[in-house]
């Protein structure tokens, strides 16, 4: 059951009493869940309450937002292009606090997951899955570097002929399309956007497809030391 | 596709070092700010966390996002 504020025990702190020391109080871990914690009580507080609380938790975000930012995707966006963004989710997932971390911790990770985010789609939004992975639609092929030692060669050129094996005869056009755009660089969810998902369903795809490999190559004799060795 | 070296060397990595009980990325998002917490503090990572840095190593999205959490939780310390 949600709690709310009219359900929390302890009394309304004083916003007077509230400053910015609440960045640096972190909760205890055995705090049960975060309903308590000063930042979530202000926030689901009076609207006085909650704005002030907000406009410190903006100012807060955009000053860490602005050092992770301003190198990334050619600063395609500023933090103030997704502030309010941050704001509006971390509001809608007050609930989600648990605790285990201080607050401000907490709101950050979610910020920068908004912010970055943001800015990978408007960074990759030209860019198709098929021209980053491939000009035409052949499946994924392994290829031995040919300025390898020739005995090295042999021991990688069996391994690698039944890992093209697992991957052609096991693997579906889905996965394989997931797991060479990733191969190429390209992140998880700008991958499930053009393939029309989410981000955790190609993290569960691509898992799969990783799983279904492993065991392919240890019910064909190889285990997976001896792969990640022979290629180390 | 051919894949290159690094694409190859990638792709093996990425098999022989998989594990079925996996954290996704929601479930990383969710521990994160626990994670870098310790980090920073330098505590010991308990064996439960161990996973976040597993999913960190294999996922681009999360390993940058994580970077980014870090630089900016530095940043306002500097600051």
């Amino acid at each position: 059951m949600t709690r709310r504020i009219k359900d929390v025990d302890t009394p309304i702190p004083n916003p007077e009493n509230i400053g910015p020391e609440c960045l640096d109080t972190p909760n205890g871990a055995e705090e049960a869940d975060g309903s308590q914690d000063p930042w979530v009580i202000r926030l689901r507080g009076e609207p006085e309450i909650r704005d002030a609380a907000l406009e410190e938790l903006r100012e807060f975000l955009v000053r860490g937002l602005a050092k992770s930012m301003s190198h990334r995707y050619n600063a395609c966006l500023q933090p103030d292009d997704v502030v309010q963004d941050a704001l509006i989710k971390i509001l809608e997932s007050l609930d989600q606090f648990a605790g285990r971390s201080r607050f401000t911790t907490w709101a950050m990770t979610v910020a920068v997951r908004i912010g970055i985010s943001q800015m990978r789609r408007k960074y990759f939004d030209d860019v198709s899955i098929d021209s980053l992975t491939s000009e035409d639609q052949s499946p994924m092929q392994i290829a031995i570097d040919e300025t390898d030692d020739p005995g090295d060669q042999m021991d990688r050129q069996s391994m690698v002929e039944t890992l093209q094996r697992l991957i052609d005869t096991t693997l579906t056009e889905k996965q394989q399309k997931a797991m060479r755009s990733n191969l190429s660089g390209m992140p998880v969810e700008v991958i499930a956007e053009k393939m029309g998902t989410n981000r955790n369903a190609i993290y569960k795809l691509v898992h799969d497809a990783r799983i279904k490999l492993k065991r392919g190559l240890e019910q064909s004799g190889i285990q997976a030391e001896d792969i990640a060795t022979a290629f180390a | 596709m051919s894949l290159s070296r690094k694409q190859t060397q990638d792709l093996i990595d990425s098999v022989s070092s998989a594990k079925p009980d996996e954290l996704d990325c929601d479930g990383c998002h969710e521990l994160m700010a626990e994670f870098a917490e310790l980090e920073l503090s330098g505590k010991e990572i308990p064996e439960a966390m161990q996973a976040v840095r597993r999913h960190l190593d294999q996922c681009v999205c999360c390993n940058d996002e994580y970077n980014a959490l870090l630089e900016a939780l530095g940043g306002i310390e500097a600051s």
